[in-house]
């Protein structure tokens, strides 16, 4: 297997810059995730590593070898594309034996190595058959299967589950865990569902406009999002954003007014900020509280409306000078205030972050309020 | 269907009839005259079926003239064209469809230029290069001029161009270089347009009778369109040996048609787009 090292990429289109210098090391046998956006440049970049595009600038190193202008079928490389691109002409066996056919691998080895991978995909019975005799999951099976025969150090994905039911994208997202366990490859999977991203990713990289935005563990990404993008890229619903003025800050605290003209506090750092800097209030859904709104404290809102997933309700309310709707996660068994009604939303305020005007995070000091509260 | 609906159904049946009618007639009259006695062709009363059958004209025309040997050549010459253009015109097409190279755009212009030159234009030249380069009078010169086909290259470009990329990319990244991606996965895909324009490019080079005209001179390397004029020649005004010559020469495009109508057929729509 090979680690991958990005140093400085940069590609441009004529005028236009696609990734604007990009720098990344990812650990032999790390599964990496690619998220962000359509259009932020993932792909791209993938494709970059892939050798299908070339690099404008920079130097890409896989397994310590500088490779930009290597072949792609020199690189050690397999990738799974999202339309699967198996050839249509061509049995299940022939899809995944002909990158080793083209390497004059001898036949018995080739059936060897396929019927190795068809089996770890169970798709043995199917290795007869043409793509179009497949359904999607299969076809999206014979796709993984045609990389894994390859033996590659690098396997790239690029969003394959994209076209399947998402019935079937929960069993394959676990099927794919495993095959990385079992196989211990460097993988690399590019997606814009930030739930494969969580779910899959023993690291998350999530891209903006060409930039990386953030790099690290998904609880990472999550408990501590760099910024305001990484906040709502991850997370569903999205963060809540409440726009907030620093009222003043002492003992690890920053109080914050926020719509509505209530004070509240957020475990956060706020020293650098001068008083009454216009900040941005970042609370996710699971943590805040609903409540009649009888009592002074909290957000004041108006419940708008209220889904029932089951395993959780959603109450959207409208806040004053909130873009949207605010979404809050209560426990199904809670009953809540009916439409139309004043709430309240409160949260803890070491469950709660702090952006600047540019949307950045201000470091967050719940640590210190949990040692103290 | 209402009755209105049911007036038009069998217009455009009785329509459809009248067109094959017209269609098929001179087929149908140069068959029955090949069978007729070469006397009975100029009498002066009609018949529609031959009064007395015969297959004196064919058993004449195989055995007199050169035609065997020109419908030899006729067939070496059809499919030496065929096979060349294919090959020319789908690494062309691959190239402008799915290379990137600096001037790719001017080169697909001039190519696509040749739509606006007559063949008939480039006669004089075409003939002066191929004397200079002794191809006169050789399979060689009746060859080359003819497997420069714009057109064909412009309908396999466009049937690339819808072929999704991930097909070359993945290729490529099992290994496959231009010419295998070519090979392996663009052509068994195009399979039915590729017949189409086989066939088609089959046929024209049957029936091209401008171009073996200028550039053949001896009896021994003509084609049958080029032979039938001798024929004529040979034998005065003999229409039953003209007709079943004619039709000879025809037999084999006929036959290649009928074979591959079907695979011509779903090229062509598949390239109109209106079946995938």
């Amino acid at each position: 297997m090979a680690s991958v090292r990005l140093r400085g990429i940069r590609k441009t289109y004529g005028d236009n810059p696609v990734i604007k210098g990009i720098d990344l090391d990812i650990e032999d046998g790390r599964f990496v995730v690619f998220v962000g956006p359509s259009g932020c440049g993932k792909s791209t970049l993938l494709r970059m590593i892939a050798g299908l595009e070339d690099i404008t600038d920079g130097t890409l190193e896989l397994g310590g070898i500088v490779s930009n202008t290597v072949e792609p079928s020199r690189r050690g490389i397999a990738m799974v594309f999202q339309s699967y691109a198996l050839y249509p002409h061509m049995t299940v066996a022939e899809n995944m034996g002909f990158a080793l056919k083209l390497a004059k691998v001898p036949r018995p080895e080739i059936a060897q190595r396929v019927r190795h991978a068809a089996e770890i995909l169970q798709i043995a019975h199917l290795l007869d058959r043409k793509p179009k005799a497949l359904s999607g999951g299969q076809r999206q099976r014979v796709a993984i299967g045609r990389a894994i025969v390859r033996k590659p150090e690098v396997f790239l994905f690029d969003e394959p589950l994209s076209n399947l039911d998402a019935a079937l994208r929960a069993q394959t997202r676990v099927e794919l865990a495993r095959l990385h366990k079992e196989l211990k490859a460097t993988m690399i999977y590019v997606t814009h569902d930030q739930v494969e991203a969580m779910t899959l990713g023993e690291e998350i990289v999530v891209f903006n406009a060409g930039r990386i935005e953030q790099a690290g563990t998904p609880l990472e990404l999550y408990e501590r999002p760099a910024n305001l993008f990484v906040a709502g890229f991850l997370g569903s619903p999205r963060m809540n954003a409440f726009p907030a003025t620093l009222a003043g800050h002492a003992g690890g605290l920053a109080a914050v007014r926020v719509p509505g003209g209530g004070l509240v506090q957020v475990a956060a750092d706020a020293s650098l900020a001068g008083s009454g800097a216009a900040l941005t209030l970042g609370v996710r859904s699971e943590h805040l509280r609903l409540d009649a709104g009888l009592d002074a404290g909290g957000i004041p809102g108006r419940l708008a409306l209220v889904e029932y997933l089951g395993d959780v309700t959603l109450a959207y309310v409208q806040v004053e000078g909130v873009d949207g709707m605010v979404a809050a996660k209560c426990p199904p068994d809670v009953p809540l205030p009916s439409p139309g009604s004043v709430v309240r939303l409160r949260f803890d305020p070491a469950r709660a972050w702090l952006f600047d005007a540019q949307g950045a995070a201000l470091p967050a000091l719940r640590d210190a309020v949990r040692l103290t509260g | 269907m209402n009755r209105s609906g049911s007036f038009w159904t069998v217009a455009g049946a009785a329509c459809a009839i009248m067109l094959v009618v017209l269609w098929a007639f001179p087929l149908l009259w140069a068959l029955s005259t090949s069978l007729r006695p070469e006397l009975e062709t100029v009498s002066s009363q009609f018949h529609w079926l031959p009064q007395a059958w015969t297959l004196e004209a064919y058993r004449k025309t195989l055995g007199a003239g050169n035609v065997v040997r020109w419908l030899f050549n006729s067939f070496v010459v059809a499919l030496l064209v065929t096979v060349v253009t294919m090959a020319i015109s789908l690494m062309a097409a691959y190239a402008f469809s799915q290379l990137r190279f600096r001037g790719r755009g001017i080169v697909f212009g001039v190519a696509m230029l040749g739509f606006l030159l007559p063949f008939e234009a480039l006669l004089v030249p075409l003939f002066r290069t191929m004397h200079q380069l002794g191809l006169v009078n050789s399979y060689a010169g009746i060859v080359l001029p003819q497997v420069v086909a714009p057109v064909v290259i412009y309908v396999f470009k466009q049937f690339f161009d819808a072929i999704p990329a991930d097909f070359r990319e993945a290729a490529v990244m099992d290994g496959a270089g231009p010419l295998r991606v070519l090979w392996s996965v663009y052509l068994p895909i195009s399979g039915n347009i590729v017949w189409a324009m086989a066939i088609v490019t089959f046929i024209a080079a049957w029936n091209n009778f401008l171009w073996p005209f200028i550039i053949v001179t001896s009896n021994d390397m003509m084609t049958i369109p080029l032979g039938l004029t001798q024929t004529y020649d040979a034998f005065g005004v003999r229409y039953a040996q003209l007709m079943a010559a004619a039709l000879l020469g025809a037999l084999p495009v006929a036959l290649a048609y009928v074979l591959f109508q079907r695979r011509v057929t779903q090229g062509f729509l598949a390239a109109s787009g209106l079946k995938g």
